[in-house]
């Protein structure tokens, strides 16, 4: 399987605080890694790097096979197009209407007529169940369907890679297996993805490997059975129980 | 203590080296991203209306009291000396020259350049900012370009009904209360006036809008540290521009001066 998305010795400091030293790992043609960690590990920036939003202070980070760490603000416009990331708390704008949020990528990147555009939002509000919340401004929906819009804007541009930064912290039960459902689908149309998550039924619901960050490296990777077959005390166990390393 | 004093004044003067820094680096990507395609010239335009026409009431208020005040005072003070015929002549020049374009360019550093920073502010903290680069657009193009346009096309605009109404205001009041005749005022003030004069005074506002919108746009993109960050850049873009505004007056009458005599 080809490498989409590698990160080779990626280093990011803030300030004097060094919160990623040696960050290596690599993401295969359609698979979904999931990336697990404490709070303030630094998950999110590595997302954000991914998309350029961050630049790295070391190391080198590829998509493929381009390095994204160097290059400049408009050529990280065709990167973006392909690689979507779905935001920890959605990042709506809040000035747009549900439409006008789905619409914006649309306008933005795409020759779509009106029409095609509005068929387009429809069909894709009807897959995230959300259908009739066309005209609602951001800040009247629920932090549920905030998130959903979110994600919806994020793919409506069919990317290769989307990068979920914690799509179903705070959902309820019901709306978490639809986000899970979601990712699943994308999956199958080939998507490769990194999944940033606390919640690890989640995790082991769409992840083919699982990663843990800590201390600024990846600390272990492999799938679960990888993991589980070192015995009880294998570090993701240790993990989602809480234990200190 | 003096060297308390002084690692202060070098942290202070860094900071504003930054910050002047900062502005020019977005001055740049402003002219680098004017003429990129698309122009989304529907931006602009919204952003003209909130700019120009939501501002035109607090220019009106301001224009007619400046000069009704310096009617009233050039007034009074001259009178004593026989001097009311004067008083058209000079509450015009200075109107036009200088009252109308600073008071104006204030007004608006108050008004359009604190909601700019904290609207801009916002968007930061809530990441809509990232979120737009996420989306392969550019904030730039997006959110500063059209502000910086709108202020440049609203504030001449603003400035000229700035003047009419701050002359028709003093009109007023040397009218109503220094007894003089209303036509000879007003042919007064029209025949001082040079072309120059107003041309001059106009061009001012046309810096004063890059110091407004500039500053505004680089302090609401710079947000650091949520919400409370939001209304320490909104200050900062209102005091930093309207220094400007002041500072930037003096140099550019002495150029003006110096350039067109
Ligand atoms: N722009 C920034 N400026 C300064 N420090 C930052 C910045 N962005 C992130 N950090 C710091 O980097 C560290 C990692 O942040 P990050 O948001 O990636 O954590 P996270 O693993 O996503 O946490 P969470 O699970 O809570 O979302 C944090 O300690 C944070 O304070
Ligand atoms: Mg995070």
């Amino acid at each position: 399987m080809a490498a989409v998305i590698e990160f080779q010795n990626f280093q990011k400091r803030f300030g004097s605080k060094q919160v990623h030293r040696d960050v290596s790992f690599t993401v295969h043609e359609g698979e979904c890694l999931g990336l697990l960690g404490g709070s303030g590990c630094g998950k999110s920036v590595i997302l954000r790097s991914l998309i350029g939003l961050e630049k790295p202070d070391g190391g080198r980070i590829l998509v493929e096979g381009q390095d994204v760490g160097t290059m400049s603000e408009s050529e990280l416009v065709e990167i973006r197009k392909k690689v979507a990331y779905v935001f920890q708390n959605g990042a709506l704008f809040d000035s747009m209407t549900v439409f006008e949020n789905l619409a914006y990528p649309l306008r933005a990147h795409t020759n779509l007529s009106e029409e095609e555009i509005r068929a387009r939002i429809h069909a894709q509000l009807a897959e995230f169940d959300l259908e009739g919340n066309d005209h609602v401004m951001p800040a009247n929906l629920s932090g549920g369907m905030q998130k959903r819009v979110g994600l919806a804007r994020s793919i409506i541009l069919q990317p290769k890679i989307v990068l979920y930064d914690e799509p179903t912290a705070g959902l309820d039960p019901y709306n978490t297996l639809r986000i899970q459902e979601m990712i699943l689908r994308l999956k199958t149309r080939g998507v490769t993805s990194i999944f940033v998550t606390h919640d690890m039924p989640s995790a082991f619901a769409v992840c083919d490997r699982i990663a843990l960050l800590r201390n600024g490296r990846i600390e272990a990777i492999g799938t679960r059975e990888e993991f589980e077959s070192q015995g009880p005390d294998n570090p993701l166990s240790r993990f989602v129980r809480g234990e200190e390393p | 203590m003096i060297r308390n004093a002084s690692t202060a004044l070098g942290g202070r003067i860094l900071s504003f080296a930054h910050a002047l820094g900062g502005a020019v680096l977005l001055f740049r990507q402003f002219l680098r991203e004017l003429f990129a395609r698309p122009l989304l010239l529907n931006l602009v335009g919204e952003q003209v209306y909130f700019v120009g026409v939501r501002s035109m009431g607090l220019v009106f208020i301001t224009a007619v009291s400046t000069g009704m005040v310096m009617a009233l005072q050039f007034g009074l003070g001259l009178e004593k000396f026989g001097g009311k015929l004067y008083v058209p002549k000079i509450v015009a020049l200075s109107i036009v020259r200088e009252m109308g374009p600073v008071f104006c360019s204030l007004m608006l550093a108050a008004r359009v350049g604190a909601g700019i920073a904290s609207e801009i502010g916002s968007m930061v903290v809530t990441q809509q900012i990232d979120a737009m680069r996420a989306l392969g657009t550019s904030p730039i193009k997006r959110i500063v370009v059209p502000r910086i346009l709108a202020c440049l096309i609203a504030l001449p605009l603003l400035c000229v009904l700035g003047n009419a109404i701050g002359i028709l205001g003093s009109i007023a009041i040397e009218v109503w209360e220094l007894g003089l005749d209303p036509i000879f005022c007003f042919e007064k003030a029209v025949t001082t006036i040079t072309l120059r004069d107003y041309l001059t005074g106009l061009l001012k506002t046309v810096f004063f809008a890059f110091f407004i919108s500039v500053t505004a746009c680089y302090f609401g993109l710079n947000v650091k540290g949520g919400t409370q960050g939001v209304g320490s850049a909104t200050t900062m873009a209102v005091v930093v521009s309207s220094v400007l505004i002041l500072v930037g007056d003096f140099f550019l009458t002495k150029a003006f001066f110096v350039l067109f005599g």
